[in-house]
């Protein structure tokens, strides 16, 4: 029994390092799009492609998470987005990143 | 957000926080949104986003002023003037009469208060009174006599600004300048009192909340006056008893948002002399930085404020007491109490001096 939550929690361990890899690799796209949109002169916020991107995730959706909750977790990693586009011309790729906002 | 609001509503709401320099977190819930608005910038109007369509409420989690904030400043703010610490372990006991009346009144009264181990003496030169033809104050010949006093007896002198003009004068005489209630929230006088280098006891207006009271205390620190102290003097209720509700609750409420000192003024509070001692030992227990309290010699013929004025030999009973009361939260009180000329507590009758 104690042997099979380790298992878990290695394997949990190990989904966590994918999520944050391909977190960030999203992330440097929106830093991406962000200066593209600066440089167009476009407004930072898109709400017809954020609805998009909610009803992309929510499609893909196999479970068991439901759809409110996909939904509720790509809103915070769509806030974060935002966030990233905005101040994407302050920063800098390949620098480790800080730890306060 | 409501519950009917829909997904435009939601998105204008977002796209007007986004202008104001706000970083969004949508959360959407099973029946309605939630909107966190972060960073940005501490002055806005919440009534802007109120009145957005889809909005249910607004609520500001920080507080509308900064260098008032305990946020800001986290330690205590120590105001000292010559040897006195306002802020620090001791309790302050700033005392006098309402307005200085004659010589003889003024030292007669910084002489009490001093025994009874006042270290500021108050007292008015210039009176803001609710009627225009009550006693109005001795004006300069006021402020003379008091700092004279209070020289003689080696306190600091309080006294009352009313308006810009009066201020270059009294600050020759005044170790504080005190800001009443009826001005807590005049502007000019407060940006003035800014480019001051004298401290500024600022008294809670009657009807003000006590974020109203921080953001005029905002005004005064943010033109670079950093030694300003807060007084709570009671607020108007629908109690008519006492002339006043005092506030005990605001001294921890304000500790907590803030890092200023906080006095107590439980003379004004109650408008009563038999309620001034109560709320005086209640506000020390409360974890008052300071009290401020009328002391007359004799108040059955005070120009003012008579009735709320208390007899030098209650007043050193109080401070007897408070003595007794402050060392159990840690505090002192009047470190070295003066006894001149043989007097102790108790000896002396009422009406004396």
């Amino acid at each position: 029994m104690r042997g099979d939550i380790d298992d878990l929690r290695r394997r949990i361990d190990m989904l966590d390092e994918h999520l944050v890899r391909l977190l960030n690799a999203r992330a440097a796209c929106a830093l991406e799009v962000g200066r593209l949109k600066r440089e167009l002169g476009v407004p930072i916020y898109q709400p017809d492609r954020e609805a998009e991107v909610l009803n992309n995730v929510q499609q893909w959706n196999t479970g068991p998470l439901d759809h409110a909750a996909i939904k509720r977790l790509f809103e915070r990693v769509i806030d974060e987005a935002r966030h990233l586009e905005r101040i994407a011309d302050e920063v800098e790729l390949h620098k480790p990143p800080t730890t306060n906002e | 957000m409501r519950e009917k609001a829909t997904d435009a509503q939601v998105q204008n709401v977002i796209a007007k926080l986004m202008e104001m320099g706000f970083d969004v977190h949508r959360s959407t819930g099973a029946l309605r949104t939630v909107l966190g608005a972060v960073g940005g910038t501490r002055q806005f109007d919440t009534a802007l986003l109120e009145v957005l369509d889809g909005v249910q409420e607004v609520h500001r989690i920080t507080e509308p002023y900064k260098l008032a904030s305990r946020s800001f400043k986290s330690e205590n703010t120590v105001i000292t003037i010559g040897d006195l610490r306002i802020g620090g372990d001791e309790v302050i006991v700033m005392a006098g009469p309402c307005s200085a009346e004659s010589e003889a009144q003024v030292e007669a009264s910084a002489a009490a208060v001093k025994r009874a181990g006042a270290k500021v003496l108050r007292g008015g030169a210039f009176k803001p009174r609710s009627s225009p033809y009550s006693f109005q104050g001795l004006g300069e010949e006021g402020l003379r006599l008091l700092k004279a006093a209070a020289d003689r007896h080696n306190l600091k002198l309080i006294t009352e600004v009313m308006d810009i003009s009066q201020l270059d004068l009294i600050e020759r005489y005044a170790d504080i300048l005190q800001v009443g209630a009826r001005n807590m929230q005049n502007f000019t006088l407060l940006r003035e009192l800014g480019r001051s280098k004298t401290p500024v006891m600022l008294k809670r207006g009657i009807s003000a909340t006590i974020e109203e009271w921080l953001l005029s205390a905002e005004y005064i620190l943010a033109g670079g006056n950093t030694n300003v102290m807060l007084c709570e003097r009671g607020i108007r209720t629908f109690e008519s008893y006492t002339r006043n509700t005092l506030d005990i609750s605001a001294i921890p409420v304000v500790q907590q948002l803030s890092h200023l000192p906080v006095l107590v003024d439980p003379s004004h509070g109650t408008g009563k002399r038999d309620k001034v001692a109560p709320m005086a030992r209640a506000a020390v227990a409360g974890g008052c930085d300071g009290l401020l309290i009328e002391v007359h010699c004799d108040p059955d013929h005070a120009l003012s404020d008579g009735a709320q004025s208390m007899f030098p030999a209650q007043f050193d009973r109080l401070m007897a007491e408070l003595r007794i009361i402050a060392p159990a939260i840690g505090r002192s009180i009047c470190l070295e109490p003066v006894a001149r000329r043989g007097w102790s507590a108790g000896r002396m009758p009422s009406g004396e001096c």
